[in-house]
């Protein structure tokens, strides 16, 4: 993959700090940067894989979830609905999350 | 439950039977020796990684829409290692190539079958 589109530095370091929850040498950002490429490449390569599997040339949430349940952060006792209330932001929760509103609508439109 | 329990332990032995014939002969082939306790971590580790593989194949055939696993979810475990999925691959097409020579035979056998039948019919009716 070419080497050019990547988050912004700000970005990652906020987040890492925010888990870190310890001070962050500035030296640590070309670790985390070149992890988070690889992560990135993988990502990339399996969710090809898991949608060819499906015989399809289209990534779904399906697949992300498939990545996601093998990566072993969606298992049985945590589903997917559970770590995106935790970690997204509400604009993001409202396009993932289905809610129903008055007159049995659902929004967003649920998938099949 | 007790009974669950009793069937687990009976596939944990067969687990550390056949893991413990694997060793032998690997320790057979380097001169080496394996404790008995090394065997059962080996066995203990088997066991617990056909629990991670059956939940993975599972998710899998089910992201394919099927129920049935197939050869197609087995190579998808094995695609981050190379030498694995390679190994698996070649074997999987080995596996197809008996498979379709098993079938050619038997269909070539049950025509075969079915013209002596013919021939000891029209013998019979002839006679």
């Amino acid at each position: 993959a070419p080497r050019g589109a990547s988050l912004s530095r700000s970005y990652i370091m906020n987040t890492f700090k925010h888990f870190a929850k310890t001070k962050v040498a500035r030296d640590v950002y070309p670790v985390i940067m070149d992890i988070v490429q690889k992560y990135f490449d993988r990502l990339a390569d399996d969710l090809e894989a898991y949608a060819a599997h499906a015989k399809r040339n289209t990534i779904e949430i399906e697949d992300v979830e498939l990545l996601m349940r093998r990566q072993g952060f969606v298992n049985d006792a945590t589903p997917v609905n559970v770590l995106i209330e935790k970690f997204l932001p509400l604009e993001y929760r409202k396009l993932l999350i289905p809610v129903a509103t008055s007159g049995n609508k659902v929004i967003p439109k649920q998938r099949r | 439950m007790d009974e669950d329990a009793a069937q687990r332990q009976r596939l944990k032995a067969a687990v550390h039977y056949t893991v413990g014939r694997l060793c032998q002969r690997v320790a057979a082939d380097c001169d080496k020796e394996i404790s008995k306790m090394a065997i059962a971590a080996i066995a203990e580790t088997t066991f617990r990684q056909c629990d991670i593989f059956a939940k993975d194949l599972e998710s899998f055939s089910r992201h394919a829409k099927r129920n049935t696993v197939m050869a197609d979810d087995v190579k998808l475990v094995a695609r981050r290692s190379t030498a694995l999925s390679n190994y698996i691959q070649r074997k999987s097409e080995e596996l197809a190539s008996t498979n379709q020579e098993q079938r050619e035979k038997r269909k070539k056998n049950a025509v075969k079958r079915k013209s002596t039948d013919m021939d000891i019919n029209t013998e019979t009716t002839e006679d």
